[in-house]
């Protein structure tokens, strides 16, 4: 009989090669990171324009996205099904997303369809054709899309939650922008926002792919150099103040379940404890296996699941807990949550952080199993401007953080009298559980995340 | 190129309680990639226990006699690994990528879990993983706009006596009464090394691996044959049509009509047909709704096809102020268009093309490769069918597409209305 008491051991580890990333020198100057990837005949590559939904006009709120949806709606010599059409010739995936921060196009190709792949998306970046009836068209798909979230619970949550945290700042909206806001778009707006915030000096390239780095230099020279490198744009951000604990809630009738958001404002990327933040993190909420989830889920059955996360803007840090609970344990989760952010200011154990590196530190390597994987670890650290380095040196910079900087990191990042509390859910089944949490009656939002005045 | 890429260099074998085994080296990659697929899905539920299969899954991550509830997760994510598991209608596969040195825990824990879950089994888990489940269902389809459409849409399509009438998650009443003499039967008769394919892919040595697995599995019993699923054929003597009120504030119509399972004869054609009809911005029904028209605010279809039966299912959003009897029109016309007139070599080509790059950006990722491995064998009983499953898409005919809309899509059909709510 063999025994099955105890877990087999590792045998040796395999050396993993983090991919070289390499600069590649184009005439017109754009920050263009290359790693060679040779496994397949595959290309992915994708242009980063920092021209985020920051930038839309507070009575044109939406403009940014709007602008990314039209982008690819006729170029140069095609109109918008020819340029669909000729993508879809070659097999390839054409994708466009817009954030707070950036859109992002980028292409995924076979090999040898790549020259061609590029030759269509610099078109679409260089010469949008912004037709007056395409514009029409999406604007009024944004717009019946705006009227469809508002029966998306999870979309609701958030968005009011971020409405709240962000304050007036220009993170606090959602990027599709509102129903008021999108209505004032014209055409002529997308135009602009394209010629003031789409050019090259605004823009880093990311490619991963089965090339040589002197035939992608040239393809990438050929295709881009005619883009115009007019000087960057600027917006001004002033970090909101984190305040005292307030609950709010959004009346959702007949919903099935309450979405729960908890959270504040937080650091940047950049700050000096984001490894052990990171860490800490990893204990409380960012996997399965972390304190938050086991309790709502493993141990009290509120949940399907629940999680921590900070998320990194490029001007501002969020920290926030994210769960979807049954009506009757809104209240309870509630509790259980603020119990959770105060227990781990408190005492991390040893044990949970050795789990806590091991976890961030084995599963490196397999951050760069796809190509698109190895551009967006690239795109993340072009976004915050973190040195590269930090790749190359990430299982070492988690192993040497010690004990007491994380825990550090949980007193100095989360603030449990300091959090903005949001339920999304049915207002006379939930108020009384929210009013018990918190000893105050609950403020009701609107599906904005505004004040009803 | 493509033929070479796609050629998989595997080896099969069974251990004598029957697990079947295919091996699949890659030096390339530095992780392994253990898949394993059980034949039981939600299909082999029995009216009144449904959605059981998919709580079972949920019941394997419980713990077993040599791990420990919340265990299975600890030590894969401990070594850096990721896994999850998942409920078809007619299979439950789960599955660990790890990196390499970490294959011997990944198989240890599959086989303890295979061989010796009852030990680990209480109320307690059973009660807190129902609590789950039904907070899934609740999360995933009752708290989502649309979220019943597919489960009222199937029960209408299929005879309540056909295991594909049901949603895999199951009705809440029957997730609400499962008891622990359920997971014990369930286990004892499906969760047997002869109803078990396991796949391993990535960076190990054979001979080794080989030796691992019969160590652990080697000595697991092998259970009784599996019971057969009862599943009366299907044809709609009329048109349904059903409606449905929801939280939502644009309608939407859902068509669907009985085709062919997969890998039948039909099954590629009606695929190309699904993307000629709506998979890209020039698709037929996205540039009659969407562009020229502008009545839809989005349309979507395919071939949901699997080992009992298939379907063809068409979905498409009104705008504000259309009604769903305008959207249908203009659909059906389309369908009868493209029946009469046929499509056009270019149309063809493009789905093609689109269908032979899916498949190398598919080879991306062990978890997958390893997952489309243990497919294959289960409807193919052989597991190098990449090359085979993209000639079926490269042979299809213009003719034959036209033929297969005829053949069925002129048939008898559900059709459902997801309406807002009448304000009260």
């Amino acid at each position: 009989m063999i025994d099955r008491s105890k877990a087999p051991s590792p045998f040796k580890n395999i050396p993993f090669q983090i991919p070289e990333v390499r600069q590649l020198k184009l005439s017109n100057g754009i920050e263009t990171n290359f790693v060679r990837k040779e496994k397949l005949p595959i290309v992915f590559a994708e242009v980063i324009v920092f021209s985020g939904s920051k930038f839309d006009p507070l009575d044109k709120r939406g403009l940014c996205y709007l602008t990314s949806l039209s982008i690819d709606e006729g170029a140069a010599e095609y109109d918008a099904l020819q340029l669909s059409e000729e993508f879809e010739k070659l097999g390839t995936v054409f994708s466009v997303g817009a954030n707070h921060d950036t859109i992002t196009l980028s292409v995924l190709s076979l090999k040898e369809n790549f020259e061609r792949s590029l030759e269509l998306l610099s078109k679409i970046i260089i010469e949008p054709r912004f037709a007056e009836k395409e514009f029409a068209r999406e604007k009024k798909k944004v717009l019946d899309r705006i009227l469809q979230l508002k029966d998306e619970p999870s979309f609701i949550a958030s968005s009011a939650f971020e409405k709240r945290v962000f304050g007036n700042t220009y993170y606090s909206f959602p990027e599709i922008g509102y129903e008021s806001t999108v209505s004032a778009i014209t055409n002529n707006d997308v135009k602009n926002f394209y010629i003031s915030t789409f050019t090259a000096s605004n823009a880093k390239i990311v490619v991963v792919g089965n090339l040589r780095e002197d035939e992608t230099t040239e393809l990438f020279n050929k295709n881009l150099s005619s883009w115009n490198t007019d000087s960057e744009n600027k917006a001004l951000f002033e970090t909101p103040k984190r305040c005292d604990t307030k609950f709010y809630f959004v009346h959702k009738k007949n919903s099935a379940q309450s979405e729960i958001r908890i959270g504040h404002i937080s650091k940047k990327r950049n700050a000096e404890d984001f490894i052990a933040a990171r860490i800490m993190n990893t204990i409380l909420g960012g996997q399965f296996s972390s304190r938050l989830n086991l309790n709502l889920r493993e141990n009290k059955g509120f949940t399907y699941g629940a999680g921590s996360s900070f998320q990194y803007y490029k001007d501002a840090g969020l920290f926030e807990v994210a769960t979807a609970v049954d009506i009757e344990n809104s209240g309870a989760a509630i509790s259980e949550i603020l119990k959770e952010l105060r227990v781990i200011r408190e005492n991390i154990s040893s044990k949970e952080i050795e789990f806590a590196k091991s976890y961030l530190t084995k599963q490196f390597p397999s951050r760069f199993e796809t190509y698109s994987q190895v551009a967006k670890n690239i795109e993340s650290l072009i976004l915050h401007s973190v040195p590269f380095d930090e790749l190359f040196n990430y299982t070492q910079l988690i192993e040497s953080a010690a004990n007491d900087e994380v825990q550090a990191a949980a007193m100095n990042n989360i603030f449990p009298d300091e959090m903005i509390i949001v339920a999304t859910g049915d207002r006379e089944k939930i108020f009384d559980q929210l009013k018990n949490v918190s000893g105050k009656e609950p403020v009701e939002l609107d599906m904005n995340g505004n004040l009803f005045t | 190129m493509t033929n070479n890429l796609l050629k998989i260099d595997y080896e099969k074998y069974s251990l004598s309680n029957g697990l079947q085994v295919i091996l699949y080296p890659d030096h390339s990659v530095p992780v392994v990639a253990v898949n394993l697929w059980y034949r039981v899905g939600s299909a082999n539920e029995k009216f009144g226990k449904t959605g059981f299969a998919h709580l079972f899954e949920h019941m394997m991550f419980q713990g077993s006699q040599n791990v420990p509830k919340e265990g299975h997760f600890r030590y894969i994510q401990e070594a850096g690994g990721s896994l999850n598991g998942s409920t078809s209608i007619d299979r439950t596969n789960y599955f660990e990528t790890v990196p390499a040195n970490y294959i011997e825990l990944a198989l240890w824990l599959e086989s303890d879990r295979m061989g010796f879950l009852l030990p680990g089994l209480t109320h307690k888990k059973l009660d807190n993983q129902k609590d789950v489940v039904m907070n899934e269902r609740r999360q995933r389809y009752e708290n989502q706009p649309y979220g019943l459409a597919w489960e009222k849409l199937f029960s209408n399509l299929f005879s309540p006596d056909h295991p594909y009438s049901w949603p895999t998650i199951g009705w809440m009443e029957d997730i609400a009464k499962f008891e622990l003499d359920d997971v014990r039967n369930f286990f004892k008769t499906y969760y047997t090394p002869n109803n078990a394919a396991l796949v391993v892919g990535g960076n190990f040595e054979n001979k080794k691996t080989k030796e691992f697995i019969e160590k652990y599995f080697g000595n697991i019993p092998k259970g009784n044959s599996i019971p057969n699923i009862d599943a009366p054929s299907q044809k709609l003597i009329e048109c349904k049509k059903i409606i449905h009120e929801d939280n939502v504030q644009l309608p939407r119509i859902y068509l669907g009509w009985h085709t062919e399972k997969a890998f039948d004869e039909n099954d590629a054609a009606l695929d190309i047909l699904s993307d000629i009809l709506t998979q890209s911005k020039n698709s037929r029904l996205h540039k009659l709704l969407i562009f020229d028209k502008q009545i839809a605010q989005d349309v979507s279809s395919f071939q949901y096809s699997a080992k009992l039966s298939g379907s063809f299912i068409i979905a498409s959003t009104a705008k504000p102020g259309i009604t769903l009897a305008e959207l249908k029109e203009e659909i059906t016309s389309e369908i009868k268009r493209l029946i009469n007139d046929g499509i056009s070599k270019d149309e063809l080509t493009r789905a093609k093309n689109n269908v032979k790059s899916s498949f190398i950006y598919s080879l991306q990722k062990m978890e997958l490769i390893t997952d489309q491995i243990n497919h294959y064998n289960f409807y193919l009983n052989e597991p190098d069918s990449f090359l085979f499953d993209l000639s079926r898409y490269e042979k299809v005919t213009a003719e034959q597409v036209a033929a297969a809309a005829k053949k069925y899509l002129l048939n008898n059909y559900v059709e459902l209305n997801i309406i807002p709510k009448t304000k009260r």
